[in-house]
């Protein structure tokens, strides 16, 4: 049975079939440094949840959505922030977010 | 939120050196216990821990005694749960004890994401606990759904789908976070009610009011005096919709199927539906 929780992260794109993926990246970074703790969800069009993880030590984090348009929401500790964006198939969506 | 089965931090603060009080985290993410956790807190791993190694399905009750025998966890204790994913484990982990019977089992609100949010302590030294002679009891299991149970329920008694819209829908095969699976068929079972489990949490994975958490039910057109199915993708996520329904609502006929998408959508000759709508029976 696979797990249904988040990797720190994001999970790895090794092995990963990215023509079948649509895939949403990025780094989180308050002022110049990766927030090294924090947390990002994804929301649909319709600002659903649809998933979130904890960033890496990095800011880093990862998705595996579907194309179309999507809102990713970054918690860090006193701060938040909405970035839309949209994701194709196939393809990697670079998303760097800044709170500072 | 305050209720007997929900601690919050101040809570927590106050009985952290209370011996008859155990914190376990459960998460999946195991390095997240390894680098830090709540003092005094041990850790329960969800799958090699409270999986069986070979089959499907859960550690046995002897298996289960064993387990918290050695943890060090007593029938008496009062367990208290936290971990990360807004508590989607620490849920199940929740779930798993009362459906072997524990007496005394809590959730901490929020779980690990409010309290590192809240910029509380977290320290990296493991307590040791004295092994115990636990016992648990026979499986509870008014509280478990298999998928029997669920074909049976199809038009007849409430189902809720608690995963993302686009789960329900069949757009998407897991949750965003994981990749994408192509070896399952993407849907819902027929009949079943889209309430997602996040609609009964706040962005700080604290739970709504009671006020909320009965409106967005009743709103959906739940009819809570007959019985109900709670159903994810593993069964972790419908723990949490378990949790508010069972343990914060008060409604006693809600069975968590912990089989879920993963079996269901995998069946020979279940009727499925997709799209946005529930379909019929």
């Amino acid at each position: 049975m696979s797990a249904c929780g988040a990797v720190v992260g994001g999970v790895s794109l090794d092995n990963i079939d990215i023509a079948t993926q649509a895939v949403i990246q990025g780094v989180v970074t308050v002022g110049a440094a990766p927030a090294n703790l924090g947390y990002v969800r994804l929301l649909d069009r319709n600002d659903e949840f649809v998933a979130e993880m904890p960033v890496s030590k990095l800011g880093e984090f990862r998705f595996f959505a579907a194309a179309g348009d999507w809102t990713i929401v970054t918690l860090v500790p006193g701060a938040t922030k909405r970035t839309p964006t949209t994701a194709e198939l196939g393809k990697i969506v670079d998303v760097n977010i800044d709170l500072s | 939120m305050s209720n007997q089965t929900l601690v919050d931090a101040e809570w927590a603060l106050a009985h952290f050196d209370d011996a008859k009080v155990v914190f376990i985290e459960v998460d999946e993410d195991t390095e997240a216990y390894a680098g830090n956790h709540i003092k005094n807190a041990i850790a329960l791993n969800w799958k090699t821990d409270l999986q069986d190694p070979v089959r499907r399905d859960f550690v046995n009750k002897e298996q289960f005694e064993a387990l918290l025998s050695a943890k060090g966890v007593s029938n008496d204790d009062t367990v208290v749960l936290y971990g990360g994913n807004n508590n989607w484990f620490a849920a199940y982990a929740y779930w798993y004890f009362k459906l072997y019977g524990h007496g005394d089992v809590r959730l901490l609100d929020g779980g690990r994401k409010k309290w590192e949010l809240d910029g509380r302590e977290l320290v990296s030294e493991v307590p040791t606990r004295a092994e115990t002679k636990y016992v648990a009891k026979d499986q509870d299991l008014s509280i478990r759904a298999f998928r029997e149970d669920v074909l049976k329920a199809i038009g007849v008694q409430n189902l809720v789908d608690v995963r993302s819209p686009d789960e329900y829908a069949g757009r998407l095969l897991a949750p965003a976070h994981l990749p994408q699976e192509a070896a399952r068929i993407g849907g819902h079972i027929p009949t079943a009610a889209n309430i997602p489990w996040s609609k009964a949490a706040n962005e700080d994975g604290s739970f709504k009011s009671i006020a909320e958490l009965t409106s967005l039910y009743e709103g959906a057109g739940v009819d809570l005096k007959k019985d109900t199915v709670a159903y994810c993708r593993i069964g972790e996520r419908s723990a949490h919709s378990w949790f508010v329904l069972h343990e914060l609502l008060g409604v006693k006929n809600v069975r968590n199927y912990d089989g879920s998408w993963t079996e269901y959508g995998s069946l020979v000759g279940v009727p499925v539906a997709v799209g946005d709508e529930p379909g019929s029976a």
